[in-house]
């Protein structure tokens, strides 16, 4: 009689996920994508990093080193420049993550030397792209006194004088990041992000649920009154989460603020606002939250491992690096970045802030248009 | 004659092509309570979500203290009021709160605002309980509360879903007293609810809805005399049936005769008389009586009798309890009730759909 009963609670489980669409597919749907994501974005390598190359003399040596990068799969050599300083605005402005700088008596052999210009804001490209570029220094130093002993046996000398390992010089622009330094623009993303979509469940999809809004749809009042009001409340609950989260995170754990406080909290008002107006468009028309968050989860979830909250997206294959940049998680999570470590301007952001103002827009025309009044 | 509402053909067919109501006429006079019932199903939940401007009919047309529910749905909004069954205040507000966020939500003026919420929370007794979180109130309490944040912009139409379900019997009164006085201040009230007792005793009109349409219209009263009627109606044409199979005189139609004889209503009906001396020659006459089935001595003066129903046998009763010297206290019959009315009509359209 009791197995009997057990296997009803069983069954009457499995029955009600098998007859609910929704259920159904994040049942099958969720692990797949989640696992995949988490292969890929979490334990990639870095590879293909974009970088610009300076080279300021001609010559076998200087070729021989471009050969070399180009050959290396870590980097993906967007340019060679001549001038330094072009190519140290490019990795400023965020275009390319390093420049590859040979000095202009790179074909001297008495002193070579390389200046790897990196922006050190991020951490992991940084802790990749430092020792390979030792490496690929290293083994041309060795290739060309290799070849230099060769032609010497031969009488054939083209380095008639004594050659010297090349020198590397790393100049870290943001200085050396501790991780949690790094980790913190990522987390208060996230935290905004998750955090606002989870409340916007309960504050539309299970306020519909218990029929709180249908009061209130009851009354003469426009649906883009009791939105907006939602909106405000939301913004405010979210602001108060992140101020605490970056105090604590000053206070207990050191973190430094490069960028300007104020810009620093239009960004955090800009994402805020974007991820309210992403849970809003998903709640307009879910009837319960429980199915809000079956709806929200498969896209919340996979968004943080996408968006280069932890890794940076250049560990990530070429579609899910495609699949990032439409989503706002990666214009927030860059934004912050660039003002929390980098100290970026508002210049700097702006592209990432019209973006994240874009999706925004377009979140709420979406929801305004898919509400409904309906209990 | 002016409506609190008229509806003209009104339809309302949802995504899936389910047709909830269909060309529905219904009219309910202002200043009257009237009451919609229907079975589960039968488009009660669609119509009062139409016309309270929840969702957009599919065609038709409907108007709501004379306003039309499409073209001016804040003017509907303005004039009505909604308890709905479920108890949607926020429950991490108190009392107050709700009902002043229901006040700015529906314009009410500031001047007159904090002593009209007054008025009401006195009106419903819970003023001493207006601090408190509606969490903490009692069903029947936050079914108060519900009311008062209904009220609060003073509607000419208020609609009350379901709204005393789950109540104890004490509270159910106070809030059918509620109904009554809301109703004699000048205010229509719709109600739509499953408890036959309570819209019995509060409506003046009943509509009955099923499959989407208005099936019966009456008062109370007039639907239980039409029940009785139709019982009547159908018995006589039965008979007369009878009556000519017999003129035939022949043995092939004895069994239809048969057949025609089981389908008569033949339902008994019970009389609770009140007799001050009751003895054994009076029970002994009554159980001889053509017109008693069955006399039950109930005790304490009260006689239960199963009579045979027809237009006399109520008449010969009391002659023989007066012939045997008893003196009749009261003398009570047991009518058809709502519930008799609602499941004949229901389920003559339920078999009428098969």
């Amino acid at each position: 009689m009791e197995f009997n009963k057990f296997k009803w609670m069983i069954r009457k489980d499995l029955l009600t996920v098998w007859r609910h669409k929704v259920q159904f597919a994040s049942l099958i749907l969720f692990p797949i994508v989640m696992i995949a994501l988490c292969g890929w974005g979490m334990g990639g390598t870095v590879e293909n990093t974009p970088v610009v190359i300076v080279k300021q003399t001609s010559g076998y040596i200087t070729d021989q080193a471009i050969n070399a990068i180009k050959s290396d799969t870590t980097y993906d050599v967007k340019d060679i420049l001549d001038d330094p300083d072009k190519a140290k605005q490019m990795v400023d402005r965020g275009e390319v993550k390093a420049a590859i700088i040979l000095s202009s008596n790179f074909e001297d052999n008495s002193s070579r030397n390389v200046v790897l210009y990196i922006d050190s804001s991020d951490q992991l490209t940084t802790q990749t792209l430092v020792p390979t570029t030792q490496k690929v220094f290293a083994s041309l130093s060795e290739q060309v006194k290799m070849e230099q002993m060769g032609a010497n046996v031969q009488g054939n000398n083209p380095f008639a004088q004594t050659t010297q390992a090349i020198k590397l010089q790393v100049n870290r622009i943001y200085g050396d990041i501790k991780y949690m330094d790094f980790l913190l623009p990522g987390v208060l993303a996230m935290t905004i992000s998750m955090s606002a979509m989870m409340t916007m469940g309960d504050s539309i999809a299970g306020e519909r649920e218990r029929g709180e809004l249908a009061r209130l749809f009851m009354t003469p009042t426009s649906v883009s009154t009791v939105i907006g009001g939602k909106i405000i409340s939301q913004l405010i609950r979210e602001m108060i989460k992140t101020i605490i989260l970056i105090v604590v995170a000053v206070l207990l754990f050191n973190v430094v603020i490069n960028g300007n406080p104020i810009l620093l909290f239009v960004v955090l008002l800009m994402s805020t606002l974007c991820f309210v107006g992403f849970g809003m468009m998903f709640s307009a028309t879910a009837k319960t939250q429980e199915d809000y968050i079956q709806i929200i989860l498969p896209i919340a979830m996979p968004m943080m491992f996408i968006c280069g909250v932890f890794f940076p997206t250049e560990t990530m294959p070429w579609i899910l690096q495609k699949i990032a940049y439409f989503l706002p998680l990666t214009y927030a999570n860059d934004a912050l970045r660039a003002v929390m470590l980098q100290g970026a301007n508002f210049r700097l952001v702006a592209f990432d802030l019209l973006i994240l103002l874009l999706f925004t827009l377009l979140f709420f025309a979406v929801g305004v248009m898919r509400f409904n009044r309906d209990i | 004659m002016k409506y609190a509402i008229e509806t003209h053909n009104l339809v309302k067919i949802y995504d899936n092509d389910f047709k909830a109501v269909d060309n529905l006429n219904l009219f309910i006079e202002e200043n009257t309570i009237g009451g919609i019932l229907g079975p589960n199903g039968a488009g009660k939940t669609t119509t009062i979500k139409m016309l309270t401007c929840l969702i957009p009919k599919t065609s038709g047309s409907a108007k709501v203290a004379g306003f039309d529910i499409s073209s001016q749905a804040n003017e509907v909004r303005n004039h009505i009021g909604m308890v709905p069954q479920l108890v949607s205040l926020y429950k991490d507000l108190t009392v107050r709160e709700n009902v002043e966020l229901c006040a700015d939500f529906y314009n009410v003026d500031e001047k007159i605002k904090d002593k009209k919420i007054d008025d009401l929370l006195e009106l419903v007794d819970i003023k001493y309980a207006q601090d408190k979180f509606v969490k903490q109130l009692s069903g029947g309490m936050q079914q108060k509360t519900s009311v008062v944040a209904s009220l609060v912009h003073s509607p000419d139409v208020l609609f009350l879903d379901e709204p005393t379900v789950g109540l104890d019997p004490t509270t159910k009164r106070v809030l059918w007293d509620l109904m009554e006085q809301l109703n004699q201040e000048g205010r229509s009230i719709i109600l739509c609810s499953h408890d036959m007792y309570e819209v019995d005793k509060i409506c003046d009109t009943i509509n009955i809805i099923d499959s989407g349409k208005v099936v019966a219209n009456d008062t109370p009263q007039g639907l239980k005399d039409q029940l009785l009627k139709n019982k009547e109606e159908n018995n006589e044409y039965i008979r007369r049936m009878i009556r000519e199979l017999e003129t035939e005189n022949s043995e092939d139609n004895i069994e239809e005769i048969n057949q025609l004889k089981s389908s008569l209503t033949t339902e008994d009906e019970w009389v609770t008389v009140m007799v001050s001396n009751i003895n054994e020659m009076m029970i002994d006459a009554l159980e001889n009586l053509d017109v008693v089935k069955q006399v039950i001595n109930m005790g304490e003066g009260r006689l239960n009798i199963n009579l045979k129903r027809s237009e006399t046998s109520v008449n010969a009763v009391i002659t023989s309890i007066l012939a045997n010297d008893g003196n009749i206290a009261s003398i009570k019959t047991n009518d058809p009730t709502l519930e008799d009315v609602f499941v004949a009509i229901t389920a003559k359209k339920r078999k009428e759909i098969k």
